[in-house]
């Protein structure tokens, strides 16, 4: 039972003192969670707390590998809007 | 004699208290003690920012709030708006770029923490640097700037170090409104949404307001005007804030740009136009010492506002400079009070140049200015516009304007606006434009559009020169009639 940090963090520092297990630490080129350590936060907290401050959707996966902040959850961006503004960028 | 430069709206029928009197700018209702705090402040005295600098160091990149105006992974060398950094560093770092900065740009008086982050979601990293500059380069004024979730917990911490400026960013003190800009914050261990995050802000950032006012420590307020949003309710707030003691009120403009990934720049919420903003800031300066130079600058940047120096200042750069710091501090010494006496001595020779003809309308001008009070700068090499209201009352400073900045391939992005026209469109609503020399091609061009183009005033004081435009134009019957001033 452990959650994933992947390549998307931007390296804000945030969740790492949040972490009752001390399972969170700095890396190249992004942060990492160990795994062992990871409890989820089960016992410390109703909320896994790296989540629960993690500015980038998607940057934290379950052990399932589904994000825990999916696309549009923290910004309120409807991912269909995000991709049509990209699109247009992409075409200039 | 000072030429008097008005910072309220004249008033039908006689004149405002706050206004009467000379006075150099916004401080002029400051009592002499917070005068005496901020004269060499760049950010917080229009007089000082054409003679001092300020830097800002990027030690706290965590927050603990989202602000629809915000992302998080922006990373950006070219672009300069808030909460944008290249490099982030550490607490040991940052002190070594202030001393390095402090040494070689001596007229770098502040050192500010802005970001990228939230200063006080990051206490441990922001506390150390204010520690460390505190004990070793004791005469840098340091400030910090927060979103005020965590402020009251952080009063007693900030006020052990020597820190007399705080900034609060307070976009509405209604949570309904602040649904709309704040999408979620992080509060006792959980993530919050909604009017009950936005609730809960309000209340931390009034508190923190009110701590930091009790404690003696100087409070300026940041707004965001965002059109459609918090536009209509920012008196209020502005209001508010005085009340509880906040000593200047800064509203700026929303930045929205799709390419930027924020919620507003993504779902087409749009920034308000100069004369928008201008009109706002008048509304809000019969309640509050309004703030009008501005520049929105980096979380990183360096240098003069309106500068940015941090290219000369990267960590591979300052790795290898050797500072001597007490050396450094005599020097800097020496050239503060050489910049001060030259502040008094402008001060006091300012000519005096009354309007001639009383009754005009007042009438708006850019200036092209880089610093030390005087039009000092080509038009075409112009990166913004300082903006004067003239009138039969005197010269104010109103804001400065931006030229429109533009990435390298604009060519291939083919809205067929030259570089010229778009900055011709920032200077809406002004009348002339004093600058020290003009070309060819933009003076007709600017003539088209109406605004008279002006080389004769080069490296002369701006608001004697603008005056004497004033009553140039006052002369030959172009400011009789009122006009409608344009609303966009």
């Amino acid at each position: 039972m452990s959650l994933k940090i992947i390549e998307s963090c931007v390296n804000c520092f945030a969740c790492e003192p949040l972490c009752p297990s001390k399972a969170i630490y700095e890396a190249k080129p992004h942060f990492l969670i160990d795994a062992k350590k990871c409890t989820e936060c089960v016992g410390d907290f109703d909320v896994p707390q790296c989540a629960s401050i993690c500015p980038i959707e998607g940057a934290i996966l379950d052990a399932l590998n589904v994000p825990l902040n999916p696309a549009g959850s923290l910004t309120g961006i409807p991912p269909e809007k995000m991709a049509e503004a990209m699109a247009e960028l992409q075409a200039h | 004699m000072e030429l008097p430069v008005l910072n309220e709206k004249p008033t039908q029928g006689g004149c405002a208290a706050s206004s009467c009197g000379s006075s150099d700018d916004q401080l002029n209702h400051l009592s002499d003690e917070i005068r005496a705090k901020v004269q060499n402040h760049p950010c917080y005295s229009e007089d000082a920012h054409h003679y001092f600098a300020r830097m800002h160091v990027a030690v706290a990149p965590a927050c603990n709030i989202q602000c629809h105006y915000c992302n998080r992974k922006y990373d950006c060398a070219n672009e300069s708006r808030p909460g944008v950094v290249s490099e982030l560093l550490t607490p040991n770092q940052a002190v070594k770029k202030t001393m390095a900065v402090a040494a070689n740009i001596p007229q770098m008086t502040v050192l500010g923490i802005a970001g990228p982050g939230d200063p006080l979601a990051n206490p441990e990293r922001t506390f150390e640097t204010f520690r460390r500059l505190s004990e070793e380069a004791p005469d840098i004024k340091l400030c910090v700037s927060t979103n005020g979730l965590a402020l009251p917990d952080a009063v007693e911490e900030l006020s052990k170090h020597n820190i007399d400026h705080v900034t609060i960013t307070i976009n509405c003190v209604d949570p309904k409104i602040g649904a709309k800009i704040y999408p979620w914050i992080f509060w006792k261990n959980k993530r919050i949404k909604g009017e009950k995050a936005a609730k809960i802000l309000i209340e931390q950032q009034q508190k923190g307001l009110e701590m930091l006012v009790a404690k003696g420590i100087l409070v300026k307020v940041n707004s965001v005007m965002i059109p459609g949003v918090n536009d209509k309710h920012l008196a209020e707030v502005s209001k508010i804030v005085k009340a509880k003691g906040a000593f200047l009120h800064n509203v700026m403009p929303l930045i929205a740009e799709a390419e930027h990934g924020t919620f507003y720049g993504v779902m087409g919420q749009r920034g308000p136009t100069a004369l928008e903003l201008q009109e706002l800031q008048d509304d809000c300066s019969g309640d509050m010492n309004m703030m009008r130079h501005c520049r929105q600058c980096r979380a990183d940047a360096v240098g003069m506002l309106g500068e940015d120096r941090g290219d000369e200042f990267t960590l591979d750069k300052i790795e290898d400079m050797e500072i001597d710091y007490q050396a450094a501090m005599e020097k800097r010494k020496v050239i503060h009070q050489a910049i001060e006496v030259e502040m008094n001595s402008k001060r006091a020779a300012k000519v005096e140049v009354k309007a001639e003809k009383l009754g005009t309308r007042p009438a708006l001008m850019a200036v092209a200015t880089s610093g030390q009070g005087v039009i000092n700068v080509h038009f075409g090499h112009a990166k913004e516009f300082l903006i004067y209201e003239a009138s039969p009352e005197g010269v104010r400073f109103i804001s400065h304007r931006k030229v429109d900045q533009y990435c390298e391939g604009d060519t291939s992005c083919g809205d067929g606006e030259s570089v010229l026209q778009r900055t011709i469109r920032t200077l809406e609503g002004c009348e002339a434009v004093l600058c020290s020399k003009i070309g060819y091609e933009p003076w007709e061009m600017l003539e088209t559009a109406g605004i008279m183009p002006n080389g004769e005033h080069a490296m002369e004081e701006i608001e004697a020169a603008v005056m004497l435009v004033y009553n140039e134009m006052a002369k030959s019957g172009k400011l009789d009639e009122v006009k409608q001033r344009a609303t966009a």
